[in-house]
């Protein structure tokens, strides 16, 4: 086995260099690791420069450090945000007690449960991605999918170190195990659904970035509120990049909006055809696409009851979005919430215990974030001067999980017959011609400062550098 | 009346309030004669030779000396020294008061106790012989059922009874039931009436529906049963003319943190619920001939191990309730366990090293039976060899250190003669032979092994390990699965405990206990026996028990 | 709050919110918790923010890189940014009393400055530029990556370019602003050195493209103005470093002396000795853009004693003709006569006075404060001799930020 310098292979401010454990597991983990890369990262990516952001530590001049390196070469790090001794729990039946250092025996096998689930997403999404560097609309992209790429790639890290630092020899299978399962491969897929989805081409990547990211974010959130201050500390610090993810979804979509509506003024036209036909995505066809990614990704967080959330939350193991600041009690004992349910063929809501309902809690909490970047993206159309607005569809809208799962139920909210599901679903969902038709638009850019047509440049480079900047040299 | 508010187990003839040992002979005589003021916590008074843990404290170190201090013993006589009282069995005021914990102990100690009588008429050739002098009413009858033959005097009034049923609601808690079918064979529709009468039964039906042996006149009484314990002691073959060991004080240290004893330390992490067993192999030579074992006596290594660790588990039972799981280390040279254990395997037929043997069978048995998480860890330093394999033998979980990096210093284990048949569970069975379901090839593949050192990879490869841990998991593997293992419900552990450890086979000691803890405790807990108008609680003080009649 | 902000003006930071995400990083990241959020923007609290500048790399996007002079009684509360759509207009803050500038820099500024009648208004196009980003409270640590000499080893002056590399700490500047250099140690009275200012001497993207770099041109101090030997602390400090010795730097400051940056804009610079440093950075950022053909002239008035003192002279021969018309001045040079600046001026009086004429030519005067009244004279005869009134055009030139001097 070749000794690996761990100072300098893998920045870290967990005391790596002197942690027998932990080096025993990742001397096993980060040779597969490497091959997993290989095998499932970025297709044909081995030998670029990619103009990358690397943390090297945890402070905040530390940990955005940009270079061209290759991506193999990418020096994935283990990062936490610094401790607080004083840290104590603050939500759940252990409210007021320190905060754990160690993996409570008790708790042992639901956080390894929460952590896989979660580290599970960060290798799927680079499995789901790979393909994509070949239809990069430009350098500046390709760069910004890499990035993507490398921090879910560091995200699954950050668990794997969870596991192997904190649960034994379990952890160490299970962090074997996240290498070996494949997103979309039917006999061994990825833990959750949308994680086994294809994303075939960019404006899909955008949509993910943006939409299913974002659950990330918010299950991240949670979990930095977590009682176990490890799992606290590491999704803090990970939060910090999966902002990075969201930037890259949000402005992307809102390159190609503007980049419609330019094309809109050129020709003076809203005509479907004609923009199709001058190579730029229709506002419809994105509608549908955000459509399909926001209803796929809410149902991420769940069923709509869960005993499990509330044994989460109670254990202090999972709190809520930005638990610290809310003001109950942070127990919810007796409390309720709204859940959607349809009775006599119609939406209505009933009143759950609160404490069962916190998958819809966090899902009501993401969909009114998700909001606000669709409104964003609506300002680029209202500046444009075009009476189009994009919306995200009714919560209950084409769901596979939970009360509301294979409810027909159109985007605006209303129950409706299986004949008008049939006869609308072309209109609300992407349809197999919508997907060819944007996959026919990706070809590769890649020459510096050069943008595929169907999408704007940026406002700005990366990094204070110019949109030009030689973002990936291909070696 | 004890201030302490913890059971010491630890009395000695000196010290008895309510029996009388008296040696004469081949022939003993057990006599309760019980204190009324004499009961080991407040609030009840022990009338009509009724009995409380005090009182059977005292009987089973009784039959300890009997079994050590007086080898010449063969047949012992048990009998009241009350008028016309034999005895009316567990105090009813006394459980009326108790917590459930409190009777759950009470009747596992009893039924042990018991069961040691019978263990003793089956490999010590110790005949008893009940001689029932009086009224026998619940225990009483069911400590006469422990003994090999029961003797009812024929005086027109004493009769002996189960009333628990009809009088208290609740079931007999010492084995009764069973052993009225299984050990007596007292028809089953007979057994239904004798346990429903309050008054019991007498003379000659007695007898005739096999729920005593003999009925004699008052007259006759004392001559027919001494006659009957010659002619039993006639068959043993316990020593003539042996010197017996004296059972001097077991010395025993304790503090807030645990017991220390000369070759076991109980440390309790109250915190973690855990108390840690340590036990250590001889650190001096042990003698290997009959007559060294005969000299050393109670300072026997094997022999003060069985006396210190009996003591250290009926201490940790009572009083620790609230630690759940015992680990099990040991720590020694693993070549002086093997070496003792090949003494007790020469010297097998000695009575002596038969007791001794007998009181580590009984000690170990009672691990088996703990309402407690046990595990062993084998880690450095430790000797997990024959006898003391039984530990990790006995365990729920045998965790056992792998040191991949320096195999030489890698903690070992080893079988011993003694492993395949001298401790057997109270089901019959060798821990051995429990754990592999009697598969013959599986035991003698161990079987082979015998006073070879196992490596962790060897044992686990034999099966004998749960789980092997290299160094650096073996601290987080270890906190993890005790904190994992204290957070679930100590109801639901014992059960499944039990459930498993019992896995198979089943004896008449096993159903008692089984029946103990799945009737009695139910029963115990229910209303019709423990509320405010359960039986129960209502009995002596003139009301009547209210029952929800509803069948469940 | 920054210790050294003037009483009045506030340099108030804030955050984009056509470019920001809502990933609230920012407010994670920021010790002092200014930094807070509603449904629609994440917001900076004025009453709060220190200008520590944490947040600025976390953010994914650039928004939270925000800076704007207000007077303090107009901050932009919590509750105006929560409802904007986007930034304001810069407000109108009285350009002669620079937000956050140290009193200090402010002394040397108005010194610089007072041969134009004050600072003046930069022009329309130049790039906004960011100041005191690093105060003398919390300075950035730059590296040095180069330090060579630019005059030959027999010149009697030793001018040396100095390349500082701030590795991954934002510095950003703009051609013609000034940076403060920081002398570690104290003064023979025990106080913490003046810090020392110095332009640029390289364009906005580093003086190696697309490194986060700047260059300065130093010259090492050993006699005062009037000649007495004297060891001048921060250029001796400088001239000495050592590769890859760290330096306290603080500013970037000014926000006047700024190249316009529309395309077919031309430069008039007249400068001597190091004041040719934002000439240089200048030219070469013009240089770099030779191939956008944006158009507009160049011409530069450079003094000095000799060729062989003249800094950048090797590079700046090598221009080609039609990118830049140079016209030396040497007052030292044997066997010829004493030329300054002042009389080269005169002589191409005719293009300088078409430059001035028009107005898409900015005019940049920098050097020692000697240079100044020789060179309003140049003009004045120039303008005279070509049917121009100069006192006339010099404010408005002013007025429209086409005229910057900066001397010491």
């Amino acid at each position: 086995m070749a000794a690996i310098d761990y100072s300098e292979k893998i920045p870290n401010n967990v005391n790596l260099a002197s942690d027998r454990t932990l080096q025993r597991a990742l001397e096993h983990w980060q040779p597969n690791y490497l091959k997993w890369w290989s095998e499932m990262g970025p297709d044909g990516s081995t030998d670029f420069d990619v103009y990358l952001r690397t943390a090297v530590s945890v402070d905040p001049s530390g940990w955005a450090h940009f270079d061209h390196v290759k991506m193999p070469d990418y020096r994935w790090g283990i990062f936490l945000t610094p401790t607080d001794a004083d840290r104590a729990i603050h939500f759940g039946e252990h409210l007021g007690e320190p905060a754990w250092q160690d993996v409570p025996g008790e708790h042992r096998a639901n956080l390894r449960r929460i952590i896989v689930t979660q580290g599970d997403t960060e290798p799927a999404s680079v499995e789901q991605q790979r393909h994509l560097g070949l239809t990069c609309p430009s350098q500046y992209d390709l760069r910004n999918l890499f990035q993507v790429n490398v921090e879910e790639g560091r995200h699954l890290w950050a668990m794997v170190y969870l596991l192997h630092r904190y649960f034994g020899r379990d952890g160490r299978e299970e962090a074997e195990a996240l290498l070996e399962r494949r997103s979309g491969d039917a006999n061994n897929p990825r833990i959750l659904g949308a994680f086994n989805e294809k994303t075939p081409d960019w404006l899909s990547f955008f949509m993910f970035t943006y939409f299913t990211d974002r659950d990330g974010k918010f299950q991240l959130c949670a979990l930095a509120e977590s009682g176990f201050d490890p799992l606290a500390r590491t999704t803090k610090f990970m939060l910090t990049e999966e902002a990075h993810h969201m930037f890259v979804g949000e402005s992307g979509v809102s390159r190609i909006i503007q980049r419609t509506c330019d094309a809109m003024h050129e020709l003076a036209t809203d005509d479907v055809a004609k923009l199709r036909a001058a190579g730029v995505i229709d506002l419809p066809t994105i509608q549908r696409y955000l459509n399909f990614h926001f209803s796929v990704t809410i149902d991420l967080f769940g069923a709509d009851q869960s005993s499990n959330a509330a044994t989460f939350y109670s254990a202090g193991l999972k709190g809520r979005f930005e638990e610290g600041k809310r003001a109950d009690d942070h127990r919810l004992h007796g409390q309720t919430y709204k859940v959607l349910e349809i009775a006599d063929g119609r939406l209505g809501e009933r009143e759950v215990p609160m404490l069962n309902a916190l998958n819809e809690v966090l899902r009501d909490d993401y969909i009114k974030d998700s909001i606000g970047g669709v409104n964003r993206w609506n300002k680029v159309i209202e500046k444009a001067g075009i009476p189009f607005r994009l919306a995200v569809p009714h919560k209950a809208f084409n769901r596979k999980i939970g009360t509301l799962a294979n409810a027909r139920v159109s985007p605006d909210g209303r129950v409706v017959s299986e004949a008008e599901w049939n006869a609308h679903v072309r209109d609300w969902l992407p349809t197999a011609e919508d997907r060819a038709f944007v996959a026919s638009l990706m070809g590769r850019v890649v020459a510096p400062g050069k943008f595929a047509n169907w999408i704007a440049p940026p406002l700005a480079g990366i990094n204070k550098q110019p949109v030009d900047f030689a973002y990936v040299r291909f070696n | 009346m004890s201030t302490d508010p913890r059971v010491d187990y630890r009395t000695e003839p000196s010290r008895y309030r309510h029996w009388k040992l008296a040696c004469d002979g081949p022939i003993a005589t057990l006599t309760m004669d019980i204190a009324e003021d004499g009961g080991i916590r407040d609030g009840y008074k022990l009338k009509l030779n009724s009995y409380d843990l005090g009182v059977d404290i005292e009987l089973s170190d009784a039959l300890q000396r009997i079994r050590f201090e007086h080898p010449e013993v063969r047949s012992v006589i048990v009998t009241s020294g009350k008028d016309r009282i034999f005895c009316s069995g567990a105090n009813i005021f006394m459980l009326g008061l108790s917590t459930h914990a409190w009777k759950v102990n009470f009747c596992k100690f009893t039924n042990e106790t018991r069961n040691g009588m019978e263990d003793a008429s089956r490999h010590s050739g110790l005949k008893f012989i009940a001689a029932v002098n009086g009224a026998c009413a619940g225990g009483g009858y069911e400590l006469a059922l422990a003994c090999d033959e029961i003797w009812l005097i024929d005086d027109r009034s004493s009769t002996v009874a189960l009333p628990e049923v009809p009088l208290l609601g609740v079931l007999p808690g010492t084995g009764g039931l069973t052993r009225v079918t299984d050990k007596r064979h007292v028809r089953h529709d007979l057994a239904d009436v004798f346990c429903t009468v309050t008054e019991g039964i007498r003379g000659q039906r007695a007898k005739d529906w096999r729920l005593v042996d003999e009925i004699v006149r008052p007259a006759e009484f004392a001559a027919a049963v001494r006659r009957r314990a010659e002619a039993l002691a006639a068959g043993s073959d316990r020593p003539a003319g042996a010197a017996g060991v004296a059972l001097t004080p077991l010395a025993r240290r304790d503090d807030d943190a645990g017991y220390r004893y000369e070759h076991v330390d109980v440390a309790i992490d109250r915190a973690a619920r855990t108390a840690t067993f340590t036990v250590r192999a001889p650190a001096a030579p042990q003698p290997a001939d009959v007559a060294g074992i005969e000299a050393a006596g109670a300072r026997w290594w094997p022999l003060a191990l069985a006396r210190e660790l009996d003591d250290a588990i009926l201490t940790m039972r009572t009083n620790e309730l609230a630690i759940g799981t015992w680990l099990f280390r040991t720590e020694g040279d693993i070549d002086a366990v093997l070496a003792v254990d090949a003494t007790l395997a020469r010297h097998a037929q000695h009575w002596l090293v038969r007791e001794t043997v007998g009181f580590l069978r009984r000690t170990l048995a009672r691990l088996d039976v703990s309402s407690r998480t046990l595990f062993a860890l084998v880690d450095r330093g430790s000797c997990f060899a024959g006898t003391l394999l039984e530990l990790a033998l006995a365990a729920d979980r045998t965790y056992m250190l792998r040191l991949p990096d320096a195999p030489a210093t890698e903690p070992t284990m080893a079988a011993s003669a003694l492993n395949f048949g001298a401790y057997p569970m109270v089901n019959g069975q060798t821990r051995l032979a429990r754990r592999f379901y009697d598969d013959a090839a599986q035991i003698a593949a161990v079987e082979r092994t015998q006073g070879t050192r196992l490596a962790t990879s060897e044992a686990d490869r034999l099966g004998l390990v749960t789980s092997a841990p290299d160094d650096l998991d073996w601290d987080d593997e270890i906190r993890l699965a005790l904190e994992e293992r204290s957070s679930m419900s100590p109801d639901a552990l014992t059960g499944m405990e039990a459930n498993l450890r019992f896995g198979g086979r089943e004896t008449m000691e096993t159903r008692i206990f089984g029946r103990l803890s799945a009737w009695q405790n139910w029963i115990f807990i229910r209303p019709n026996a423990v509320g405010d108008k359960g039986a129960l609680k209502v009995y002596g003080k003139g009301g009547k028990a209210q029952f929800d009649f509803q069948r469940v | 709050m920054t210790p050294d902000i003037a009483p009045d003006v506030l340099r108030q930071h804030l955050i984009d919110p056509e470019i920001c995400i809502r990933c609230n990083t920012c407010e994670e990241t920021c010790p002092i918790d200014a930094i807070t959020h509603d449904d629609r923007n994440y917001v900076v609290d004025p009453g709060k923010c220190d200008s520590c500048n944490v947040c600025l790399a976390p953010c994914p996007t650039g928004a939270i890189d925000n800076w704007r002079q207000v007077a303090r009684a107009s901050a932009y509360t919590i509750a105006q940014q929560l409802a904007w759509d986007a930034l304001p207009p810069p407000q109108a803050v009285d350009a002669a009393t620079p937000a956050d500038i140290p009193q200090e820099v402010a002394r040397i500024t108005a010194v610089a400055t007072a041969g134009q009648g004050g600072a003046a208004a930069p022009p329309w196009s130049a790039a906004h530029p960011y100041v005191n980003l690093h105060t003398l409270a919390k300075p950035a640590v730059a590296t040095v990556s180069g330090n060579f000499r630019l005059t030959d080893d027999g010149a009697s002056s030793d001018i040396r370019h100095i390349v500082l590399d701030f590795g991954s700490t934002a510095f950003p500047v703009l051609e013609g602003q000034t940076i403060g250099i920081v002398p570690p140690g104290t003064d023979a009275h025990g106080r913490p050195h003046f810090v020392r200012l110095y332009s640029i001497a390289s364009p906005r993207d580093g003086e190696r493209p697309r490194y986060n770099n700047v260059a300065l041109t130093v010259k090492r101090v050993t006699e005062d103005h009037a000649g007495k030997a004297v060891r001048g602390v921060a250029s001796n400090y400088l001239c000495d470093l050592e590769k890859g010795a760290t330096v306290h730097v603080v500013g970037p400051f000014g926000t006047s002396f700024l190249m316009p940056n529309h395309p077919g804009s031309s430069l008039l610079m007249i400068c001597t000795g190091t004041g040719s440093a934002p000439m240089r950075a200048m030219t070469e950022r013009r240089r770099r853009r030779i191939a956008l053909k944006e158009g507009g002239q160049l011409m530069l008035f450079f003094g000095a004693r000799a060729p062989e003192e003249l800094p950048y002279f090797g590079p700046l021969m090598k221009l080609p003709r039609d990118f830049i018309d140079i016209n030396f001045a040497f007052s030292r040079v044997p066997g010829q006569p004493k030329q300054y600046v002042q009389d080269v001026i005169r002589t191409r009086g005719a293009d300088v006075v078409r430059l001035l004429r028009d107005e898409q030519c900015y005019v940049y005067v920098c050097g020692l404060k000697g240079m100044e009244d020789g060179v309003t004279e140049a003009f004045r005869d120039a303008c005279r001799a070509h049917g121009l009134d100069w006192d006339a055009l010099l404010p408005a030139m002013r007025a429209h930020g086409r005229y910057h001097l900066e001397t010491y």
